[in-house]
């Protein structure tokens, strides 16, 4: 099996890393970069938890080689607060109770904050249709939905307040 | 799905090659042993469940043209073998010109899939229930083909040999889809049924696709395709004829589903029985149809 | 100051935010997979069975030995010992014989988990495939293949009934009243049968384990555990370790269900771990894994038969449950006795008699779900509620009415019903689904209809489960609290500072909770299952939080010359409300108090300490079910459901849905709803997608591709959760759990609202569009 010298931005912060082909990008975050907040609930692109931004969009990392990440900019979980305040969706998240046993947690913020990117006011069919890939056991969906809401709306009033 | 899944993705080569040819040549001299990757939504779930055993994956996403998505009103839609579905989906010629590609790229599975998802790695794995196949299918799509003898095109009508298996030769790539020009007029509905309501595969899928044709006795051209009932997907020119020769009535809607019914060859899996299947072409058909031409201005049948 | 105002202060009954969540949504929240033990760590694989039953007649491991990376290879061989939560019928690598496709046969531990991984293929076991056991009512009979033929002798719980030379792993029996009387009497009887599939809990985190055997012998674990206590007294025990010798730490758990509970891959890794001391190994599931070999939900086939007079009242109810245990049975055998007990639902029924079965099968290992045994049980039981309904021509819910429990209604086992709000919670979920008013369908091509369900439900444990807990105070006026309960997703920790706040007397953001639960150092829980942390462990934290109180009161009392009495302890600090005088607990827990008279000190570091265990269950008798109180209590509560039928399809479509559960208090209000929604929804999946398609034994849908999960699209459009509180005496300030019983209600509420709809009702869940269209063809609903 061969190995490569990639180079890629993770969370703002310039990486240099040797992988070997069969690498995941999941397993890249977790293992060597010790990012663990990217979790592996199926390792087959099917739960949503190991979602990332690739250069923008959001993606499972399991089914992401590391190797093609070489260049590429990454956001995880971990990149979301801001100088230790946490981003609109997360505070969201919080005050909606959309958390429960959070291992869905990091997958559900990166494709609502993803969806919120390209559509800052969602409607419910949207935000179900957004999330139909981040799989929770937990909370019966209602409250994650609801966050994504709240979100929209601090977003909106953060953008008010800024402009 | 295997018992025997692998906690992680078995040990190969990568290879990244930059031109077509080198990457033709890699393929046909390591034929048994590379395969090509593009968005590796299917290709690396297998190779986990030890169903592909794979030396060397060759990524031909960065080889020129690959990632092209240009439209043309002459020559109608060109989509490189890497552009990926959600690309498709937010593509303004696609939606105005093709919305009926856009509308079965968006039943695939997860937006997060449809980031790495392609239309082109849909179509080389030629499973029956890809959803993309139908509206291909339909909308009468060329496959570009590079392969150690060059460049060709291949209609995609002939392409699919049953489950998995293509038309492809050892060392060939598809390297875009070509759309012709969108007929004028023309509208489509993508029926999906799968065991929940978003994001399954298809236990049935009806593609419609009509446009107006003034010279045949219906006055519009209406193609039918099914995926998930057949070894391959299938378009159902018998379909077709019959709906041009007459005046479209309800009862020929009907006549048109039982046709459909009667075409597919469903099996029992562990997704359906076979009798549901047959069941769902024809309700799924019937629904495609009566939408369809509701929208040509045929309502109310 | 009025001492009955501290009363304003606490946070009972408030909705703090949950203690957990800021570090869960920055990715700081810590799983056992995400704790890094660097070049040392070793990686698990474990070599399972292909069969469902067979002999193991050869094993040569000498070629995987032999592969470079390799550190041990293992097989049962090695380790001797059985294990069991009840019954202790396993070994931890199949010795002799193998019962599942996925039974443990040898494991191995290598510096890479793809070497692991290969190393399995360089395996070779020899097997005799043996006939297997499919179906738990043949499993029962005479003529079935004998799975366990040690089964006589096997070390049993004293409340576990096996049948030696049987595959019978207990049978529970209800004896009550005079059957055949009651029968004569009865203007109504139904008989009816219904077969439920197995499920699995499928959590988002799948099972992993970490454990290291130090030179000395020492055993560290850091596995996703709902049960690091009984992990603990249970792999040692087998092992022949000490249990202070064995240490479990238990970080974050992304979910359990019950399918974390006890003992079931932990027991591999810390085998495996013993071999290569010095080296973490670490054992992780693949999704695969998880659906073929974790604790599935139990199979149960079940048979009622009920009878009602004239003006509806039950009159009699003859019940026969076989549940498919599987290969072992780590709690199958308590889940069959739960329902035994709990086999006439929320009613009032004279006569009873239940048989209960557990069975051993040739399928994956039963173990507890949410709801241990209650959601099955009910499924059938509330559809036959409908039907008798029905046949007397009633209304359901007036039905339902005439016979749910009330305070003082005679259970089942004899004993005397608690007081409980069932009633107001049938009656708000009827109202809020609008019970009685016909909607018209969306569309011409749809039907609709209405559903409504009841339930109860007891912690189902051993009499002598205990809790304890510990409160240390630090400078700064925090306090500590100490618990050994898991938060899996429940909100378990906030609810429990919740109560230490609200006990001891500080704001809920002075309390630190000291986690993750290390064995070592956290107070003893018996394990988090059976809804029983917020009661059970609750009570401890009162005792803690009191035991710390009076310590720090009887020190201010003294260095102030005061009577213990006039002091209380407000928002972090003692006051008097005779001398109005104040001081916080910052000034004095830890160094104390000069005394009075300036000779020395008073008091010192304060550690309240408290236990609980319910001493007050009492046995059944073996041949009639009948005790005082085989229980500590029971929640109860309704769901009901509104529904669309897809006639073109068969898809079902949940347009709203009503929860309401008598919690006596709820002490974090939106948690409470939070968990009525998961288990709503959980119930709705279960009811139209899920099932563990097996086939001769083979799981056939073991991953997400098809097994198929309610994602964010098929969740309810409406859904509302309610609220009742009738105090529960033994509970922390009246509470009752309510983690289970939200999802106890769903299958029933949905099967009859289909039968509303369409007018067909089917032997059991998934109503999958396939089966609700082909059943309407069949009865000439739609056309082919």
């Amino acid at each position: 099996m061969n190995y490569h010298k990639i180079s890629l931005t993770v969370n703002g912060s310039q990486e240099d890393v040797i992988v070997p082909s069969n690498m995941t990008l999941m397993r890249m975050l977790r293992e060597t970069l010790a990012l663990t907040g990217t979790k592996n609930g199926c390792s087959a692109g099917e739960c949503g938890a190991c979602t990332v931004l690739m250069n923008g969009e959001p993606i499972n990392s399991c089914m992401v080689l590391a190797v093609e990440c070489d260049g590429a900019t990454l956001l995880t979980v971990e990149g979301l607060a801001q100088d230790g305040h946490l981003a609109p969706i997360q505070a969201a998240l919080i005050e909606a109770g959309g958390v429960q046993c959070g291992f869905c947690t990091p997958g559900v913020l990166i494709s609502a904050v993803a969806l919120l990117r390209r559509n800052p006011d969602p409607d419910e069919a949207e935000i179900r249709e957004a999330l139909v890939g981040n799989l929770c056991r937990c909370t019966g969906y209602e409250r994650i939905i609801e966050s994504v809401k709240v979100a929209a709306k601090k977003q909106a009033a953060l953008a008010f307040t800024t402009a | 799905m295997s018992l025997d899944s692998h906690p992680t993705l078995p040990e190969f080569d990568y290879i990244s090659p930059t031109t077509l040819l080198e990457a033709s040549q890699f393929l046909a001299q390591h034929a048994e042993q590379a395969r090509p990757f593009l968005g590796g939504t299917d290709v690396l779930v297998r190779m986990r469940d030890g169903f592909l055993k794979p030396r060397f994956l060759v990524d031909v996403k960065n080889l020129p043209g690959m990632r092209e998505l240009a439209f043309n009103p002459a020559q109608g839609l060109t989509i490189g073998s890497a552009v990926t579905m959600n690309q498709l989906i937010a593509s303004p010629a696609v939606q105005k010109h093709y919305p009926l590609l856009a509308e079965a790229c968006q039943s695939v599975a997860s937006y997060q899939l449809r980031n790495r998802a392609t239309v082109a790695g849909n179509i080389c794995n030629a499973s029956p229930a890809g959803d993309t196949l139908g509206a291909c299918l339909a909308l009468d799509a060329r496959l570009q083909i590079y392969g150690l003898h060059g460049k060709r095109f291949e209609a995609l009508s002939s392409f699919f040999l049953g489950p998995g298996k293509t038309s492809l030769a050892h060392g060939d790539l598809v390297t875009a889809i070509h759309l012709p020009p969108p007929k004028k007029g023309a509208v489509g509905r993508y029926l999906k049924l799968g065991r929940n309501k978003l994001s399954d595969l298809a236990i049935v899928a009806v593609t419609v696709l009509g446009w107006p044709e003034v010279e045949l006795p219906s006055s519009m051209r209406i193609r039918v395709a099914l995926s998930s009932v057949a070894p391959t997907p299938l378009l159902l020119l018998n379909v077709e004829n019959y709906l041009a020769e007459r005046t479209i009535t309800s009862t020929s809607v009907l006549e048109a589903a039982a046709m459909a019914a009667e075409a597919c060859a469903p099996i029992d899996d562990i997704r359906s029985s076979a009798r549901y299947r047959k069941g769902m072409v024809k309700n799924l058909t019937i629904r495609a149809l009566h939408e369809v031409l509701e929208k040509l201005g045929k309502p109310a049948l | 100051m009025a001492k009955g105002n501290s009363e304003h202060t606490h946070p009972i009954g408030e909705s703090t935010k949950r203690v957990d969540a800021p570090d869960k949504v920055t990715g700081a929240a810590l799983y056992a997979d995400d704790i890094q033990f660097g070049n040392a760590l070793l990686h698990a694989r474990v070599k399972r069975s292909p069969h469902p039953h067979a002999l193991i007649k050869r094993i040569n491991i000498e070629k995987a030995r032999a592969l470079p990376g390799v550190k041990a290879v293992v097989t049962g061989e090695d380790f001797p010992g059985h294990i069991g939560l009840y019954l202790q019928d396993r070994y931890i690598f199949c010795r002799d014989r193998v019962r599942y496709v996925g039974d443990p046969v040898a494991g191995v531990a290598a510096t890479r988990v793809e070497i692991a991984e290969a190393a399995l293929d360089l395996i070779e076991v020899e097997y005799e495939v043996l006939p297997p056991v499919l179906d738990p009512e043949f499993g029962a009979s005479p003529t079935a293949p004998i799975i366990h033929p040690e089964l006589g002798q096997y070390v049993v719980a004293n409340f576990i009934m096996p049948v030696a030379g049987t595959n019978i792993s207990n049978h529970f029996k209800i004896r009550k009243g005079n059957m055949t009387e009651a029968w004569g009497q009865c203007a109504a009887i139904i008989e009816r049968k219904y077969r439920i599939p197995h499920i699995q809990h499928v959590p988002l985190e799948p099972h992993v384990a970490i454990a290291k055997v130090d030179a000395s012998g020492e055993v560290t674990l850091w596995d996703s555990s709902q049960s690091p206590f009984a992990q603990r007294d249970l792999i040692a025990q087998t092992l022949g370790i000490n249990q202070s010798s064995m240490r479990v730490v238990a970080p974050v758990v992304g979910g359990g269900f019950g399918g974390k509970a006890g003992v079931s891959m932990e027991s591999l890794a810390v085998a495996i771990a013993t071999k290569v001391r010095g080296h973490p190994v670490k054992l992780l599931l693949t999704r695969e894994e998880e659906f073929y070999t974790a604790f599935v939900r139990q199979g149960l086939i079940s048979y009622f038969k009920i009878g009602c007079d004239a003006s509806g009242k039950i009159l009699a109810m003859e019940n026969t449950f076989y549940w498919d245990g599987g290969a072992y049975t780590e709690y199958g055998v308590n889940i069959t006795r739960a329902a035994g007990y709990s086999c006439t639902g929320p009613y009032e029924v004279p006569n009873v008699k239940t048989d209960s079965y557990c069975v051993y099968t040739n399928h994956p290992v039963g173990g507890p779900m949410r709801g241990f045994g209650m959601p099955e049980m009910h499924a059938g039981l509330e559809q036959c509620i409908d039907d008798l309904a029905y046949q007397i021509r009633m209304d359901p819910v007036e039905l339902r009415r005439r016979n749910c429990l009330t305070e003082h209604s005679i259970l089942a086992t004899g004993g005397k019903m608690h007081p409980t709000g069932l009633a107001e919670c049938l009656e708000k979920a009827a109202q809020a689904i609008g019970w009685g008013k016909v909607a018209p369908p969306s569309s011409p091509n749809k039907r609709r209809g209405k559903g409504l369900a009841l339930m109860w439900k007891a912690p189902a444990m051993p009499p002598n489960a205990g809790s304890s807990a510990w409160i240390e105070l630090s400078e700064d006026g925090m306090i500590t609290l100490g618990i050994g309960c898991q938060d899996i997703g429940q909100g378990a920790f906030t609810v429990a500072a919740q109560m230490a706040a609200a006990a001891f007397g500080v704001p809920f953001e002075s309390v630190r909770l000291a986690t993750p639960v290390d064995t070592r150092y956290s107070p003893y829980e018996w394990q988090t299952v059976a809804s029983r942390i917020t009661w059970s462990t609750g009570n401890a934290i009162i005792n803690a939080a009191n035991d710390a109180r009076t310590q720090v009161l009887e020190l201010v009392a003294n260095a102030w010359e005061e009577n213990i009495d006039d002091l209380d302890i407000i928002d972090g600090s003692v006051v008097s409300f005779k001398t109005e005088k104040e001081i916080s607990l910052k000034k004095l827990v830890v160094y104390g108090l000069p005394k009075p008279d300036g000779s020395g000190w008073l008091g010192g570091p304060i550690i309240g300490r408290g236990s609980f265990m319910p001493t007050y269950v009492t046995g059944l008798d073996p041949e009639t079910g009948q005790g005082e109180q085989a229980v500590v209590h029971f929640t109860t509560g309704a769901q009901a459901i509104e529904l669309e039928v897809d006639l073109d399809s068969g898809k079902i479509e949940i347009l709203k849905g009503v929860a309401a559960f008598d919690v006596g208090k709820a002490i974090n209000p939106e948690m409470v709803k939070a968990q009525m929604e998961g288990g709503l929804v959980q119930g709705i999946s279960s009811a139209l997608f899920e099932q563990l398609q097996l086939k001769g034994g083979v799981v056939q849908n073991a991953s997400f591709v098809d097994y198929r999960i309610a994602t964010t699209a098929d969740a309810p459009l409406k859904m509302q959760s309610i609220i009742v509180e009738v105090p529960q005496a033994d509970g922390p300030w009246g509470a009752r759990g309510i983690g289970e019983h939200s999802m106890v209600p769903t299958v029933p509420a949905i099967a009859n609202a289909i039968y509303d709809a369409i007018g067909i009702r089917f032997d059991g869940p998934p109503f999958t569009a396939e089966k609700v269209y082909l059943a309407m063809l069949d009865a000439g609903i739609v056309k082919e």
